[in-house]
């Protein structure tokens, strides 16, 4: 499948290439739930005193991923509901890092077993997730591909060149160490298609290596192409429908490196803290449960009017009171402003400060450019015009506009002929919408219905055949 | 403006639930909406919206109506001026009466309608036909439907249509010869019954085979007998492009629905280049073309389709214009389009998900 439609959303105050290490705080507040995963099993008990790395939780609908303590401290189970807190923090810092070290690792499949044991332990297993369905791999299962990412485009998450830099040599070990976890499947490493000193580095260190199998793929630019379904469809790699392909963002490969180099567990993540009103946008290097509130305490130009989200503005979830703390699969804060000035008549502006997909802005004869987005709906809800831009702009190829259809009437079968199961789950038709329907939001859920409801299509050959009839009779 | 912000707040409470004139609260909350931009916030992701809403959508084919619209003023006089307010006027009013009884928003779509109702009406009709035919328009070709984005048909041609069918006999006696010179009719009032002209328009004369009666540049420029928005092709054309750029009308309309119709048209009448392209500038094609059989809501919503439409609509036009007693053929061509939308979305929509199928 040839990459189509995507588009960039410019929003101004991206991350610069900084990260910070930020100190440990006070207390962690540790969520239970994240977006794919939910630590619903406990392993410790309210007051246990607990040890860095230790496993405070697991899910067991995800293979047990563990919820690993990123420091010591005395663990409160009904402090904070949906969170485990832990105080009176005891942080080891992590020792420097041994320039004994070997820059590549020898070849063993032997223990493949073995390795894929401890990464579960260590947490960098749940970096690893089925390109097909967004959730953690089974650990013991054979993929039919992998495909590492070092592109992370989405209004603002972590970029994959901030992970990357000064970590290159743990990629290409952690590369090593993914190899040998498999047999005969390739590696695609998905590496920016401009030229970038990052990805040469990349590309120097791995080729002065012999038996690491990489292909490389570089990236268009465009959100959503680095979209785990949409890589794995771009590649080809889906063709019989039921084919495993694991995906692991660059981050996920130097857990690995973490876990099984130097045998410690994967407990910090770097996020991106980024967004029109922060003062100074930046990487972050946090311990998952850093409180959220301490994070962006200071650090923005405006304390009130503000929604915090977890995530890009694309697919990120809105950060609430339910959540206190960094979840474990946090990759950035963007923080937006909420709208408060009423603009008189601002649908009959020029909009040479206003970007849009359409070409009803004068900006349309500008440079792409910056804005400052905030969140508002920037209009009303109507009910779709048949606009067709939803279908433009779709990376999946499925048409939006008649699935919203169907499923307003509650057709949820046309709803699965039209092959909602598609849906890359980029948010972009939403973003575009003129009549602000929530296409994002429907397209997910209805999913996720088919799937509960319905099962796998029924593709028997005589409702094809007939299908094909009533085509020829209608035409 | 200040003021205005304030006089709006303390206005509010009266039509919220619980307030005196809550039931008028769609008409309140457009009028706000229209002055204001709206606070409201995304609720899910994405949290971010792109600045186009259907009021900019609209107001975009509202822009491209300008110069016909100065056109009809030009060529008819300002008795265009209550033409439009009353096609407002009522057809507001059936939109204002169905937003209070559903409850629901007023949709803009209707600020088009309005608009491009007066202007494919002859210039001299009564001004309360101009109110029978855009409210019979409105209340069935969109409000029984469900409203702006549920209609199967054009509101604006359903009117037209209903005013020809009964009115017929007025409808082709109101025509206004054009003014010209270098301000037309633009200081008269042009009365109908002093200055309607009951003769022929040229695409009449088209079917009684004296078809040169309006010289090409007359047609061009708009200088002849013929309804108020359609007879400038020049002025069509440039709102007609300016649409196409917006990209709020499809080309993939537009352009099937002329290459059709010129091909149809030299099929029936043979190499007269020169009488071809008088089909092109003459009557409501242009106009039909650009601005009615591209109406998103009522056309196709698949690309293949509204090739297939459009290339129909052009092909029919040319039919009914060479080949019926019918003299103008685009409102019926676009209005069976119109019909056919969903059966050519059928069959494209099928083709989509076969073209599909390799993906799993
Ligand atoms: S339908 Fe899915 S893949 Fe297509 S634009 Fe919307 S969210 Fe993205
Ligand atoms: S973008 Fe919105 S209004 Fe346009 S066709 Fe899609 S759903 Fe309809």
């Amino acid at each position: 499948m040839k990459p189509r439609g995507g588009y960039n959303v410019n929003l101004i105050g991206g991350p610069s290439g900084v990260v910070e290490k930020l100190s440990p705080p006070e207390k962690l507040c540790i969520p239970l739930h994240s977006r794919h995963l939910k630590f619903s099993e406990l392993r410790v008990a309210d007051g246990d005193s607990v040890s860095s790395g230790q496993t405070l939780a697991v899910d067991p609908e995800a293979f047990s991923v563990p919820l690993l303590a990123p420091c010591g401290g005395t663990a409160g189970l009904s402090r904070l509901d949906g969170h485990i807190v832990i105080e009176n923090l005891n942080c080891p810092p992590d020792p420097a890092p041994d320039p004994e070290l070997p820059t590549h690792v020898p070849y063993d499949s032997g223990q493949a077993a073995e390795k894929r044991r401890k990464l579960l332990e260590l947490g960098a297993w749940q970096f690893v997730s089925n390109a097909r369905t967004h959730q953690v791999a089974d650990p013991d299962g054979t993929p039919s591909a992998v495909i590492v990412s070092t592109v992370h485009l989405e209004p603002f998450v972590a970029r994959g060149s901030a992970i990357c830099t000064g970590s290159i040599n743990e990629l290409v070990r952690g590369l090593e160490h993914l190899q040998s976890l498999l047999e005969y499947q390739a590696i695609h490493l998905v590496l920016p298609n401009v030229k970038l000193e990052l990805a040469q580095d990349i590309q120097k260190t791995i080729r002065g290596h012999a038996w690491l199998k990489l292909s490389e793929v570089p990236l268009q630019m465009r959100y959503p192409f680095d979209n785990q379904t949409l890589l794995a469809r771009h590649l080809g790699l889906f063709t019989e429908g039921d084919e495993t392909v694991w995906f692991i963002p660059a981050a996920g490969v130097i857990a690995f490196d973490r876990a099984l180099t130097l045998n410690r567990p994967c407990t910090s993540r770097i996020i991106s803290l980024a967004g029109p009103v922060v003062k100074d946008p930046l990487h972050l290097e946090v311990p998952v449960g850093y409180p959220i509130d301490k994070i962006i305490a200071g650090r923005l130009t405006q304390d009130d009017n503000v929604r915090v989200v977890n995530g890009g503005i694309l697919t990120g979830t809105q950060i609430t009171e339910d959540q206190a703390g960094i979840d474990t699969e946090c990759s950035g804060l963007t923080v937006l402003e909420t709208p408060t000035v009423r603009e008189m008549f601002g649908w009959l502006r020029l909009g040479c400060d206003r970007r849009s997909f359409s070409k009803c802005f004068t900006s349309t004869l500008k440079k792409a450019f910056g804005e400052n987005l905030s969140t508002s709906l920037r209009g009303e809800r109507r009910p779709c015009v048949a606009c067709g831009q939803c279908v433009t702009v779709c990376p999946a190829g499925i048409m939006p506009n008649a699935i919203h259809k169907y499923l307003f009437s509650d057709e949820l079968e046309q709803a699965q002929r039209l092959r909602t199961d598609l849906c890359a789950e980029c948010g972009l038709c939403s973003y575009i919408c003129p009549s602000k329907i929530d296409l994002y939001d429907e397209l997910v859920r209805a999913k996720v219905r088919i799937a509960e409801e319905l099962g796998p299509p029924a593709e028997e050959p005589e409702e094809q055949a007939a299908q094909e009839n009533q085509e020829e009779d209608v035409a | 403006m200040k003021f205005l912000a304030n006089l709006l707040d303390k206005a509010r409470p009266t039509f919220q639930k619980g307030g005196s004139l809550s039931a008028l609260k769609p008409l309140f909350d457009a009028i706000d909406a229209f002055m204001f931009n709206p606070l409201t916030q995304s609720k899910l992701a994405p949290h971010a919206r792109d600045p186009l809403d259907v009021k900019r959508y609209m107001s975009m084919v509202i822009i491209a109506l300008i110069p016909c619209t100065m056109a009809s003023f030009y060529f008819f006089g300002w008795r265009m001026l209550p033409m439009i307010m009353v096609s407002y006027m009522a057809g507001g009013a059936v939109e204002v009466a169905f937003a209070v009884i559903r409850k629901e928003e007023i949709n803009e779509g209707f600020l088009v309608t309005g608009l491009l109702f007066p202007l494919i009406l002859p210039p001299g009709l009564p001004l309360w036909m101009v109110a029978v035919g855009v409210m019979f328009g409105v209340l069935v070709g969109k409000e029984i439907f469900g409203g702006t984005g549920r209609n199967l048909f054009n509101p604006a041609l359903v009117g037209r249509c209903f005013l020809l069918l009964s009115y017929g006999g007025e409808m082709g006696g109101a025509w206004i010869e054009p003014g010209g010179g270098w301000f037309g009719r633009l200081g008269q009032y042009a009365e109908t019954s002093v200055d309607a002209v009951s003769q022929a328009t040229p695409l009449y004369d088209a079917a009684a085979e004296i078809p040169k009666f309006a010289p090409l540049s007359d047609l061009f420029y708009g200088n002849v007998l013929g309804c108020a928005g359609e007879t400038s092709a020049l002025a069509l054309i440039l709102g007609g492009v300016l649409l196409l750029i917006f990209g709020v009308a499809s080309w993939r309309t537009v352009i099937p629905l002329l290459v059709g119709f010129g091909v149809m048209t030299v099929v029936l009448v043979g190499g007269d280049m020169q009488l071809v392209v008088w089909h092109y500038l003459a009557g409501g094609l242009l106009l039909g073309a650009f601005f009615m059989a591209t109406d998103p809501v009522s056309s196709p919503m698949t690309n293949g389709g509204k090739f297939v439409y459009g290339a129909l609509i052009g092909i029919a036009t040319a039919l009914i214009r060479l080949k019926t007693p019918l003299f103008e053929g685009m409102m019926f061509a676009i209005l069976t389009g119109n019909m056919f939308a969903p059966i050519i979305d059928e069959v494209f929509i099928a083709m989509h998900v076969r073209g599909l199928r390799n993906e799993k």
